[in-house]
């Protein structure tokens, strides 16, 4: 299968040659069930209430919305088990909620109250919950791809059998600190996947003007580290190809690079001026929105109806509605604890 | 008490805590068969196998950053970093990631990791000479360590090595040559105590690591014009031992800091601040490397860098030319 059949977006089917990378099971779901595929859907549907709900808040400050990513969270989370440590990048609020961080304590967290899971200390940008398997976003572009590698190391060392996933975008690809994870991952044959969630842009900085290299996952190559294309709009095949890479991996046999490719429906972050010509954001929330492709999908495949659809998103804005509340309620940080934990 | 080369009296610590500790690995570049750049882990690659002494690429960002998230995820590790100018390009993961993991985490995660650094000017030129420990006194969430002896060598590294965060441990090049007394039973010394290296009653000349060398072979040509300085090591650039510092110059009343680095924010400039603060008029002078960067030719390197006279000169204008009595 062709690269640009599965990944038809203008930024990407540009540099992507025939045949040029090897497929995951296309169209696969992954052996995943009905209600495993509802599941994936409500997971999509809850971040995208929790960005609508976290803009209606009275100061929500500056955020790194998941809109148009959600597949990429989604899917990541659903393949990897909950004992293997995730990082991310900043754009963390999708992958938090998919891992399993629950939507008030998050919002708290964005909103820099004490009912975060850091206590209003870290905010997006930092955010963890190794109880869940977050092990955490980290907000310097690339900054947690050599860190992941030393996760991966000491699963490795303390034999845990886990694979650690560092999340991060295509504007990564650019720091050195990839090239030096990569060399060290594959020399010592970490138990580490790589996903770059390639949405086509670092802030306003078109990929085919950031990188020389065409295609993401050719970086992989020099290394001898197995790559991956994959359409991150498609919860699915990002399942499939996160749970195919992640059994190679805990099979011993080193690291592993998923691209997945997708678009962001929004600006850079909630201060950033948009300058994406707007008739291509408007082609990209119509064509790749993942949310609603999957609601497509899912009422194609007999897997939801209407009555089925107003209930999840029934239950999804009840979730919200509690999660507002509990931000409400949540007390402000005293201030003396800006000094602990130094 | 043995005498021991203080490269060995580090491979001494290393060797005790790897045994003691299974999750004590080191990450550097040369230190498995290697032996280490300065010969400070000869045999420990041949004890404790490949997976615990880990060569790396020539990646010093990945080395911290390596070492920061193995730290995170319950190893030990010590990352080496050869020359202490090539911590610079491990900075992020130390910084932004290490020294803030406790506190971003609200407790749940925390990094302790040790950085073994080498510091100091001997013969090397611009890029593997400077002494930047000031840089990382300035960070929150990190300890900064630096001996002079073999002994203190031993004793800080291994408290290093279970400290609860982030370390950097400084050394020098002109250190690893000298011997020094090191306990035969285990003992470790505790960060943030700084150490009486000679007694004196007229003026406090606060150095570490190989400036307290320096500064003792000043303090004995300041005896033979009759001034009596005291000198204390401070070893922990972070924390202070601030009570020390304070006692020795109560009874003085006359304090010089003297570094190998910069004085412009240096080590010199938060002490005699800090011991002004606590220490009512106190004279204060400082004396650290002229500023430019450290030259190759031995002779350029020797004017940058402090020399005994210089710190007799410095305390002689500090207490205006003439011993109190």
């Amino acid at each position: 299968m062709l690269a640009t059949q599965v990944c038809s977006y203008n930024h990407y089917s540009m540099w992507h040659k025939e045949g040029e990378f090897r497929e995951p099971a296309r169209g696969s779901i992954g052996g995943a069930s009905a209600a495993d595929r509802q599941r994936r859907l409500r997971s999509m549907l809850l971040a995208r209430v929790f960005e609508q709900t976290l803009l209606r808040q009275p100061k929500p400050g500056f955020q790194l919305l998941s809109r148009g990513e959600e597949a990429v969270a989604v899917g990541v989370c659903a393949a990897l088990e909950r004992t293997d440590p995730l990082l991310c990048s900043g754009r963390s609020i999708a992958v938090a909620l998919a891992r399993g961080v629950p939507a008030g304590a998050l919002l708290a967290e964005l909103i820099g109250k004490d009912g975060g899971p850091n206590r209003g200390r870290a905010g997006r940008a930092h955010v963890s919950m190794p109880s869940v398997g977050l092990f955490g976003a980290h907000g310097v572009v690339g900054g947690n791809l050599t860190v992941a590698a030393g996760v991966a190391l000491a699963q490795s060392q303390l034999q845990t059998g886990a694979v650690t996933c560092c999340v991060f975008g295509d504007g990564a690809c650019g720091a050195g600190s990839l090239h030096e994870t990569l060399n060290i991952a594959a020399l010592w044959r970490l138990p580490l996947l790589l996903v770059c969630d390639n949405n086509g842009y670092a802030v306003s900085t078109p990929v085919r003007e950031g990188l020389a290299f065409q295609g993401l996952t050719s970086i992989a190559g020099p290394f001898g580290v197995p790559a991956t294309v994959v359409d991150g709009a498609d919860v699915d095949a990002v399942a499939a190809a996160v749970g195919e890479a992640a059994a190679e991996i805990r099979a011993g046999k080193g690291p592993w690079f998923l691209e997945l490719c997708c678009a962001r429906l929004g600006s850079h972050s909630t201060l950033t001026r948009e300058e994406r010509p707007a008739a291509e954001v408007e082609a990209s929330v119509a064509q790749q929105d993942p949310l609603r492709l999957y609601e497509r999908r899912l009422r194609d495949d007999g897997m939801l109806d209407d009555a089925l659809w107003t209930r999840m998103r029934a239950d999804v804005d009840a979730e919200m509605a509690d999660a507002a509340r509990f931000v409400e309620t949540s007390p402000w940080p005293d201030p003396r604890e800006a000094l602990l934990d130094v | 008490m043995s005498r021991l080369f203080f490269r060995e009296a580090l491979c001494r610590a290393m060797n005790e805590e790897m045994a003691r500790d299974p999750r004590v690995i080191l990450l550097g570049q040369d230190i498995a068969a290697h032996g280490g750049s300065y010969g400070e882990t000869r045999g420990l690659f041949e004890r404790f196998g490949a997976a615990r002494v880990r060569n790396t690429p020539v990646a010093e960002a990945a080395t911290v950053g390596i070492a920061a998230g193995a730290a995170a995820a319950g190893l030990r590790p010590l990352a080496f970093i050869t020359y202490l100018d090539f911590l610079m390009l491990g900075l992020d993961p130390l910084v932004n990631y290490a020294a803030k993991l406790k506190f971003k985490s609200a407790g749940q995660l925390s990094a302790p990791l040790v950085v073994k650094a080498t510091a100091g000017a001997k013969g090397q030129g611009p890029t593997h000479a400077q002494s930047i420990e000031s840089w990382l006194m300035n960070v929150p969430g990190l300890t900064v360590l630096a001996p002079s002896t073999a002994g203190d060598a031993y004793g800080l590294l291994k408290t290093a090595l279970r400290a609860p965060g982030p370390v950097v441990f400084i050394d020098h090049k002109r250190l690893f040559p000298l011997g020094g007394a090191v306990p035969d039973r285990e003992e470790l010394v505790a960060a943030g105590s700084a150490a009486l290296r000679r007694d004196g009653r007229h003026v406090t000349i606060v150095a570490h690591s190989y400036m307290c060398v320096v500064a003792l072979e000043a303090a004995e040509l300041l005896a033979a014009r009759g001034i009596e300085a005291e000198v204390i090591d401070l070893r922990s650039l972070w924390p202070i031992d601030w009570g020390m510092l304070a006692d020795s110059a109560r009874r003085t009343g006359h304090a010089l800091f003297v570094e190998e680095g910069q004085e412009v924010c240096g080590v010199g400039a938060e002490l005699a601040f800090g011991l002004r603060e606590r220490v009512a008029g106190l004279c204060v002078s400082r004396l650290g490397a002229r500023r430019a960067p450290v030259a190759a030719s031995a002779v350029l390197e020797a004017y940058t860098i402090p020399q005994a006279h210089g710190i007799v000169e410095a305390a002689l204008r500090l207490l205006g030319g003439a011993a109190r009595k």
